[in-house]
C-alpha cells in the first residue's frame, strides 16, 4: 500500500465528515461539540469552541440565524435542536476565553469599505493573518445596519468590544469618512485590494462596474476588488450570511495577494453537503425545550437540558456490529492509518501486527458501510506484504497452515472415483473442518450422494487452501490451488460437491473454472433421507456462516431443506448477508484467541431463541465453545440417530486431527479395500488425561499427536527428567520450529498426561 | 551480555544419567536473536530443564517481542 492508495482508502470512509449541523452552517462552528459541552455545563470550554470559529461572537453568538436548523438530525426523531439560542445562552453567560493568534504583519495595503458584519469579518481575518486592514465607514459606528436590527438582542458595548478586537489585531478603523466616487478611486489607487460590504456601501458610489461576484471568490470585475454582504436576493436579512462573505472574501483577498488561484479547492467553504451517515432508529424521540421567558432566552437549566436533546451525529455503523473494530476502538480510517504505519515501521516494533491479523476478513462491514470501505481486502493486503518483507510473527498462523499441510498430506487427503467405477460426473468436496468435526456425517453423506446421483460420485478429502490465503501466503495458496485443480482435471473435471461455505468461496474467486455447486444446492435438489430423530418443537435460530455472505442461493437451499424435513427455524436479528464471523475466519482465533471467542459470543447473542442451528463445522465448534446448544443441519439429515444434535459437545484441535486421518484410513478400507500401512509408532501410544489437560492443550495449539511424540521420543532414546517424588516424567520433543513438553507417568497400557506445554525458542541442543 | 538466571531447585533428575540438575548458563535463541540465560541442566548430559512457568511465562514473552520487531 502507497501513501496515494492508503489516502483513496482512508476517504471512503466517512466517520469524520462533518456532521450536519456542522457542514450546513456558513462557518462550519462544531455545533455538536458545543452541545457536549454545554451539556456537561462545561461554559467556558463551550465558549472556546465559538471563539474560535466564529468572529465577534459576542455579536455573532447573539443572533446566529442558525441555517443548521433545518438539517439537524434529531428533527427525525423530535424537533431540530435550537442550537442559535443555545450560542446565545452561552455568549451571555461568558466572557471571551480564546484569543486566537496573529500572525506577522506581511506586506500588502487592505482597505475594507463598509463596516457592516461582513466588512468588520474580513477586516478581522485578515488582520489575523498579518495583512492589517483599514476599515472604513461613513456611519459613525461599526457594524452596518445590525444595531438597528438587533434592537435589544445586542447591547451597545458588544460593538466597544469588537472596535477593541479589530485594533489589537492591527486593524485600523475610520469613521464617519467620505465615500463618494472620487474619494473611492483615490482608495483604489492608494490599496493593493479591496473589499466592499453591500450592508454599508452604496453600489453607486463605485467608479467602475462591478459585475456579479464570483459566486466562490466574490471577485469583482475590477482587479484586487470583491464584494459581498447585505441582503441576498429574495432572502431575509442574515447574519450568517454576513459572516460567510466577510470571511470568504478575506480568504480571496489573502489568495489574491499572494498571486495564487482564487478559485481552487474550495468546496468545503460555505454551508457544503456532507457524506454523514448516521442512523436514527433506536433513538427515542425527545422535543424541543422552549424557554420559558422567550425574551430572556434559555436558563442554565433549560440550555443543559436542550443541548442534552443531541444525538452526536457519527456514522460508526460497522463499528456498532464488528467485535473486532470494537475491540481495537478504531473505525476504517484509523484502522488502515495504523496498518499503514506499521507496515512502514524500518526500525523498531511493529504494535500493530496482531491487529492486522485480528480481523475475520468476513466482509461484514463492508455490506454495512454506506461507501463500501473494504477493511478485509485492506487487512489481506497487509498480511501479504508481511509474509513477503519477512515481518510476519511465525507463531501468527503456523499451527493453521500446519494443519493445512496435514489435510494436504498422505495422512489425511484422498481423491478416489466411486467405488466400483472409473469416471465420475461429480467429486463430493466435504472440506477439511466438516471432515475434521464429523467424520461420520461426512462418510453418510457421500454414500448419500453416491446412491442419488448417477454417472459416479467421486469423494475428494483435502484442504482448499484458504488458511494459506487467509494467513496472506499467497505463493502457498497458489500452489495449493493449483495442484487442487490439476487432481480435479485428472479426474475429468467432474462437478465438485463442496460442502464448506469458504471452499464455495475460494473456488469461486480464484478457480473460476471449476465446475462446482453447493452441497446445500444438491440436497434441496435430492428427495431427502428421512428424519431419524424426534424433532424438537421449539425453532432453532440458523446462523449464517459469514462466508455465506454473498451465497443467497445456499442460505435458501438451508431454510428450504429445514421447512421439507419439518425443522422449525427462526432467524437472527443479524444473519444473511450481515452475518458475524464465529472467529474462524481469517483464522481470527489463532491471531488473537481472546477475540476470536469474543465473536463467537457475539454470534451467539444474535440469537432469537434458545437452541441454535448451522451448516458450517466450524461455526459449530466454536459456538459450542460458548456454551449454547447448537446443532450441525447435516446432524439431522445422516447423523448417528441415538446422538441428540443439540448435546454433541465440541471437538477440538486434536479430535479433528485425529478424525480427518482416521476417516481416509477407514473410508479406503471399507468402501476401497485398500491395503492400509502401518500408523507410525508414536500414534499407537495410548494416552489418557483429564478434561481440564485436554482443554489446556486446546488453548495452547498443541495437539494429542505432538505429545504422542513427545512421549515416543523419551521412552525409546530414555531421554526425560524423572521426580522419584511422585514417579512422573518429563521430556521434550522438537519435531519441526516448536518444542513441545510432556508431564506424564506410565500406567498399565499407556500414560497418563499431567501438563503440555510448549516455546518456539530455542536450546542449544536443538541446533545439534 | 548479562545473564538472567531463572535456575531454582527443582526435584527433577536425569532419569539416563541419573543425576540431580544443575544451574548451567545456556544460550537461547529465536529469530537472530541470542540470550544467555541460567537454567537446571543435566551436568553429565546436558539435557536442559525449561519449566512450564518460564515457557509460558517470560519466553512466550520474548518470543512475541521478537516476533513484532
Amino acid at each position: 500500500m502507497d501513501q496515494s492508495q492508503l489516502r483513496a482508502l482512508e476517504a471512503r470512509c466517512i466517520q469524520e465528515e462533518m456532521p450536519f449541523c456542522t457542514a450546513s452552517c456558513p462557518i462550519h462552528v462544531d455545533a455538536r461539540g458545543l452541545m457536549a459541552l454545554l451539556t456537561r455545563g462545561e461554559l467556558r470550554e463551550a465558549r472556546k469552541i465559538l471563539d474560535r470559529t466564529m468572529p465577534f461572537p459576542e455579536i455573532l453568538g447573539r443572533i446566529c440565524d442558525q441555517p443548521c436548523h433545518p438539517f439537524c438530525k434529531r428533527g427525525e426523531i423530535g424537533d431540530p435542536l435550537w442550537i442559535g439560542p443555545l450560542e446565545r445562552y452561552c455568549v451571555s453567560v461568558t466572557d471571551t476565553v480564546l484569543k486566537p493568534p496573529k500572525l506577522p504583519v506581511k506586506g500588502g495595503a487592505v482597505a475594507v469599505l463598509g463596516a457592516g458584519f461582513s466588512g468588520m469579518t474580513a477586516a478581522l481575518d485578515l488582520s489575523r493573518k498579518g495583512r492589517p486592514a483599514t476599515l472604513i465607514t461613513a456611519r459613525t459606528r461599526l457594524g452596518g445596519s445590525l444595531p438597528d436590527r438587533a434592537g435589544s438582542l445586542l447591547p451597545p458595548e458588544v460593538f466597544d468590544q469588537a472596535e477593541a478586537t479589530l485594533k489589537r489585531y492591527g486593524a485600523e478603523i475610520v469613521t464617519g469618512a467620505s465615500l463618494d466616487r472620487q474619494t473611492v478611486a483615490a482608495l483604489l489607487d492608494k490599496y493593493d485590494v479591496l473589499y466592499f460590504d453591500w450592508d454599508d456601501f452604496t453600489i453607486d458610489h463605485l467608479p467602475f462596474i462591478p459585475g456579479t461576484p464570483d459566486p466562490i471568490s466574490l471577485a469583482l470585475e475590477r482587479d484586487g476588488c470583491f464584494g459581498g454582504g447585505g441582503v441576498e436576493d429574495g432572502k431575509p436579512f442574515s447574519i450568517m450570511h454576513q459572516a460567510e462573505n466577510g470571511r470568504r472574501a478575506a480568504l480571496s483577498m489573502e489568495r489574491y495577494l499572494q498571486g495564487v488561484s482564487l478559485t481552487a479547492e474550495r468546496e468545503k467553504e460555505g454551508a457544503c453537503p456532507t457524506r454523514m451517515y448516521t442512523v436514527t432508529e433506536g433513538i427515542p424521540p425527545a422535543s424541543e425545550i422552549v424557554p420559558d421567558n422567550p425574551i430572556a432566552g434559555y436558563t442554565a437549566e433549560e440550555a443543559q437540558r436542550e443541548a442534552a436533546r443531541c444525538i452526536y451525529c457519527e456514522c460508526l455503523e460497522c463499528v456498532k456490529k464488528c467485535a473486532y473494530l470494537q475491540e481495537y476502538k478504531e473505525y476504517p480510517k484509523t484502522l488502515v492509518r495504523k496498518i499503514y504505519n506499521n507496515l512502514s515501521i524500518v526500525q523498531g516494533n511493529r504494535s500493530a501486527n496482531k491487529l492486522t491479523n485480528s480481523c475475520s476478513l468476513c466482509w461484514q462491514c463492508t455490506v454495512i458501510c454506506p461507501y463500501d470501505f473494504p477493511v478485509a481486502s485492506a487487512c489481506h493486503a497487509a498480511r501479504q506484504e508481511m509474509v513477503a518483507s519477512g515481518h510476519m510473527p511465525p507463531s501468527a498462523h503456523s499451527f493453521a497452515l500446519e494443519e493445512m499441510h496435514y489435510t494436504l498430506g498422505e495422512n489425511c487427503a484422498l481423491i478416489r472415483h466411486q467405488p466400483g467405477t472409473t469416471a465420475s460426473r461429480y467429486l463430493f468436496f466435504p472440506g477439511c473442518q466438516l471432515t475434521g468435526t464429523y467424520p461420520d456425517t461426512v462418510e453418510r453423506t457421500y454414500i448419500f450422494l453416491t446412491q442419488h446421483l448417477e454417472e459416479g460420485v467421486g469423494l475428494f478429502l483435502s484442504c482448499c487452501g484458504a488458511p494459506a490465503d487467509w494467513a496472506g501466503q499467497s505463493a502457498l495458496f497458489t500452489d495449493v490451488l493449483a495442484d487442487l485443480t490439476a487432481q480435479i482435471r485428472q479426474m475429468g473435471n467432474p462437478t465438485l460437491i463442496v460442502a464448506c461455505s469458504s471452499c464455495l468461496a475460494a473456488f469461486g474467486k480464484y478457480a473460476p473454472e471449476l465446475t462446482v455447486v453447493s452441497l446445500w444446492e444438491m440436497l434441496d435438489e435430492l428427495p431427502l433421507p428421512e428424519v431419524l430423530f424426534d424433532l424438537p418443537e421449539s425453532p432453532l435460530t440458523v446462523h449464517d456462516p459469514c462466508t455465506a455472505r454473498y451465497q443467497e442461493g445456499v442460505r435458501a437451499s438451508v431454510r428450504s431443506i429445514c421447512g421439507k424435513i419439518g425443522l422449525p427455524v427462526a432467524e437472527t436479528t443479524i444473519g444473511a448477508e450481515l452475518a458475524d464471523c464465529c472467529g474462524y475466519g481469517g483464522l481470527l482465533q489463532f491471531a488473537n484467541q481472546p477475540l476470536g471467542e469474543k465473536v463467537a459470543t457475539l454470534k451467539v447473542s444474535r440469537s432469537t431463541t434458545e437452541t441454535g442451528l448451522v451448516y458450517c463445522a466450524m461455526c459449530r465448534e466454536n459456538l459450542v465453545g460458548t456454551e449454547t446448544h447448537i446443532a450441525h443441519l447435516l446432524d439431522y439429515l445422516f447423523a448417528d440417530p441415538e446422538k441428540n444434535p443439540l448435546v454433541r459437545a465440541k471437538v477440538g484441535l486434536s479430535g479433528r486431527h485425529e478424525h480427518r486421518s482416521r476417516l481416509k484410513s477407514r473410508l479406503q478400507s471399507t468402501l476401497w479395500q485398500d491395503p492400509i500401512g502401518s500408523p507410525a509408532p508414536h500414534r499407537a501410544i495410548r494416552l489418557e488425561a483429564d478434561d481440564e489437560t485436554w482443554a489446556l492443550l486446546n488453548e495452547r495449539l498443541i495437539l494429542m499427536e505432538d505429545i504422542q511424540k513427545v512421549i515416543h521420543h523419551a521412552e525409546t532414546t530414555g531421554r526425560y527428567l524423572h521426580n522419584p517424588a511422585n514417579g512422573r516424567r518429563l521430556a521434550a520433543f522438537k519435531p519441526a520450529v516448536v518444542t513441545y513438553w510432556a508431564e506424564y507417568e506410565p500406567i498399565s497400557d499407556g500414560y497418563f498426561l499431567h501438563r503440555g506445554y510448549s516455546h518456539r525458542m530455542q536450546l542449544p541442543e536443538d541446533r545439534a | 551480555m548479562s545473564t538472567f538466571s531463572f535456575a531454582e531447585a527443582t526435584e527433577w533428575r536425569c532419569a539416563a544419567c541419573d543425576q540431580p540438575l544443575q544451574p548451567a548458563k545456556v544460550k537461547v535463541t529465536y529469530l537472530n536473536a541470542v540470550f544467555n540465560v541460567e537454567l537446571m541442566v543435566c551436568p553429565a548430559c546436558n539435557f536442559i530443564l525449561v519449566p512450564e512457568n518460564l515457557a509460558m511465562g517470560k519466553m512466550l514473552e520474548v518470543e512475541q517481542l521478537l516476533e513484532d520487531k
